[in-house]
């Protein structure tokens, strides 16, 4: 009997505790108190922190499989002024991508599933928690916040169709045509000259895009973090900002490039696209050509002293060990046969000449001490 | 034109003088409003967020129609043309939205709905020598036209200008003002503005909770706002509280202290009518005082 109320308690606990620690919320690097009031908050009693709170956290997924469409219609009946409104979640979910993702709307989300504003924001205006703002103010601070930025458009009918009779007219745009748009793709820049006259021994910093995204192999969103819709589709002039800071201006390139040597970004001419030969001496040809530059120079800003040794990267080798096939080059029987120092002489970054043992005319590339097979 | 009789009026205003010099002997550095209005802690406000306004004036429209003044097709209420003039809120309009610059976002202006801010220590009501206005146990302002003897001393009194007359009517002229929607809030409905306002940029609630609130949004996002909760200590604190990223004084806010500005004005007033000195020549003096503080006012503005 006792056994039975003991495993009876330890199901009960478990149960509970299941419920409270979920296991994507063990893994988020935040305080539990960030979002909970109380020590142990359960699905029936979470307890929440009231919003807005200190720290956003959130959820990340790819547009692509997110809802294309979502029709609001919370209010039906509420309000006879306005109908529905088809809302083209993808093309916005594509559109936030370099200002801050799905946080942009799905702040305070928990890992897991995705929750709906109305979860949080309640229906009645009228009530007690007014920490946050109702739903239909949730919604409608959400959408005009960027819309009235990148258009002076706030009127009503650009999102849903004024009512006249109830029950007649539908919505501008169908559920299907809000499906299929999508953002344009977005036209990548090759290379942007900046010219930083305050800078007198170095007026022009040549930045090439393209290498950081197809190169380097950064995101958008690595450098694009916050940007808004009105920087690509303001209807205004543009306005001088006021001059950002000096930590402001450099902060971009500065969380992955040192910044300490003014030099070598700011030149008197425009540079050249990166070649790693030119740069280095140490020319990438097939194999780590194909690698991304994290591959090898494990530390950003600071260069670790790699020089051309394999043994930089690779792990020490032997004659027994090595499969010489990954050179390219399979050796044929007799060359299998001697140590790696009895041709490559004086480093393997050097290519082998055969004459400590062959004639002249009879050495590499010109002759091959096996099959190639690249 | 007023509906009261001489008598009855005499009647209330040598009780609302007796009520006043009463308070006086209990608290003679400052007067309070009269004893009939009660400043209750659970008393409501709005707490109006400028920088998400956006101007659609759906306010004023629903306005009108809780207060069966005309209001016309809401979709006239789209005209940007309206913004290009200021306006004020008058006896055809309670409420009206102004369109002002912002100061750190050029190209998205600020929006600021104007009403009757519901003083805690309002100067209509000290300065109504009837007792037709009366600050309401919820925070509301409320003027009874059956008291109301058309002297028009709140129009001077008040220091955001809001109690508008109606110079169109000869047939009993009202003052017209922002009630707060003392009918509809007493049915549990909320305020007509509040209740249309599609951003909820105007937030109904305990004032206190609102303070708290608006303290919180501050303290969480100082760039946005002007560290100003306009209305929490202006003339004594009044029930409408406004944020905003703009400075208050550049969109037409008065600048006021913390004093209630009723003070001079109601202990003299009262003091006259607790000695009886005749109608007429209370008249005189409290209009002279009036305009001292008026002016006083304006001075401290330069
Ligand atoms: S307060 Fe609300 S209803 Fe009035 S103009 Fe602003 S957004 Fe529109
Ligand atoms: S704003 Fe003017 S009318 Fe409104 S309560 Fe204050 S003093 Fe009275
Ligand atoms: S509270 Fe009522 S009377 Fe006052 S502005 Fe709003 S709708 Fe008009």
């Amino acid at each position: 009997m006792k056994t039975k109320i003991l495993l009876a308690v330890i199901f009960f606990v478990s149960a509970v505790f299941g419920q409270s620690i979920g296991k994507d919320h063990s893994k988020l690097p935040v305080e539990c108190k960030t979002c909970h009031a109380c020590d142990q908050p359960t699905k029936r009693n979470p307890c929440l922190v009231p919003c807005p709170r200190e720290e956003m956290i959130t959820i990340h997924m790819n547009p692509e499989d997110s809802p294309d469409v979502i029709t609001i219609d919370q209010f039906k009946g509420q309000s006879d002024l306005y109908s529905k409104v088809v809302f083209s979640h993808r093309l916005h979910a594509e559109m936030s991508g370099m200002s801050g993702g799905c946080a942009m709307c799905h702040h305070y989300n928990p890992p897991g599933n995705v929750i709906s504003c109305v979860d949080c924001h309640e229906k009645e205006r009228k009530r007690a928690d007014i920490t946050k703002p109702d739903l239909k103010g949730a919604y409608h601070r959400q959408c005009l916040e960027c819309h009235r930025e990148w258009s002076t458009d706030t009127g009503c009918e650009s999102c849903h169709a004024q009512k006249v009779k109830p029950g007649s007219p539908e919505p501008k745009i169908s559920k299907s045509e809000r499906k299929e748009r999508v953002h344009p793709k977005i036209i990548e820049p090759t290379k942007k000259v900046y010219k930083t006259d305050d800078y007198e021994n170095g007026t022009l910093v040549t930045f090439y895009h393209n290498e950081h995204t197809a190169l380097f192999g950064l995101e958008c969103s690595s450098c694009h973090k916050n940007e808004t819709c009105a920087k690509c589709h303001s209807q205004f002039e543009k306005v001088a900002e006021a001059e950002p800071s000096f930590e402001k201006q450099h902060e971009r390139c500065a969380s992955c490039h040192d910044t300490d040597n003014c030099e070598s970004c700011h030149t008197t001419k425009e540079l050249p696209p990166f070649d790693h030969g030119k740069a280095t001496g140490f020319i990438l040809k097939t194999y780590h050509a194909d690698l991304s530059c994290s591959k090898c120079h494990k530390s950003s800003k600071t260069f670790t002293g790699l020089n051309k040794n394999c043994v930089n990267c690779h792990e020490p080798w032997s004659a027994e060990t090595f499969d010489h096939k990954v050179t390219g080059v399979i050796l044929d029987e007799t060359h299998t046969e001697f140590e790696c120092e009895n041709c490559h002489v004086e480093s393997y970054s050097v290519k082998p000449t055969c004459d400590m043992c062959h004639e002249a005319e009879i050495s590499f590339p010109k002759k091959i001490p096996g099959k190639r097979i690249k | 034109m007023a509906k009261q009789s001489r008598r009855n009026f005499l009647k209330t205003a040598a009780a609302v003088g007796a009520t006043a010099t009463g308070m006086s002997v209990l608290s003679p550095k400052k007067a309070e409003a009269a004893p009939e209005n009660i400043l209750s802690v659970d008393r409501m406000g709005v707490l109006v967020d400028t920088t998400v306004c956006i101007g659609c004036r759906r306010c004023e429209w629903a306005c009108k129609q809780a207060h069966d003044l005309p209001a016309g097709n809401i979709e006239s209420y789209n005209d940007e043309a309206t913004f290009d003039k200021k306006r004020r809120p008058d006896d055809t309009a309670l409420t009206v939205v102004n369109k002002y610059p912002t100061e750190n976002k050029p190209h998205v202006p600020t929006y600021l709905k104007v009403q009757c801010m519901h003083c805690d220590k309002p100067a209509c009501v000290s300065a109504c020598i009837v007792g037709a206005f009366s600050k309401k146990e919820n925070g509301s302002v409320v003027w009874d036209g059956s008291k109301c003897i058309g002297c028009r001393y709140c129009m001077v009194a008040c220091p955001f200008q809001i109690p508008a007359f109606e110079f169109e009517k000869a047939l009993e002229p009202k003052i017209m003002k922002c009630d707060f929607c003392f009918e509809r809030t007493k049915e549990g409905k909320l305020p007509a503005c509040v209740d249309i306002c599609p951003v909820e940029t105007l937030t109904y609630g305990k004032r206190s909770d609102l303070i708290q609130l608006a303290e919180e949004r501050l303290k969480l996002y100082p760039d946005r706002y002007k560290n100003k909760i306009f209305g929490e200590t202006e003339v004594g604190g009044t029930s409408w509280l406004y944020l905003a990223s703009n400075d208050f004084q550049k969109m037409d806010f008065p600048k006021l202290g913390a004093a209630p500005a009723p003070g001079v004005s109601e202990s003299i007033q009262h003091g006259i009518f607790a000695y009886f000195i005749p109608p007429v020549a209370f008249y005189a003096l409290l209009g002279g005082i009036m305009y001292i503080t008026k002016n006083k006012d304006k001075s401290e503005e330069e």
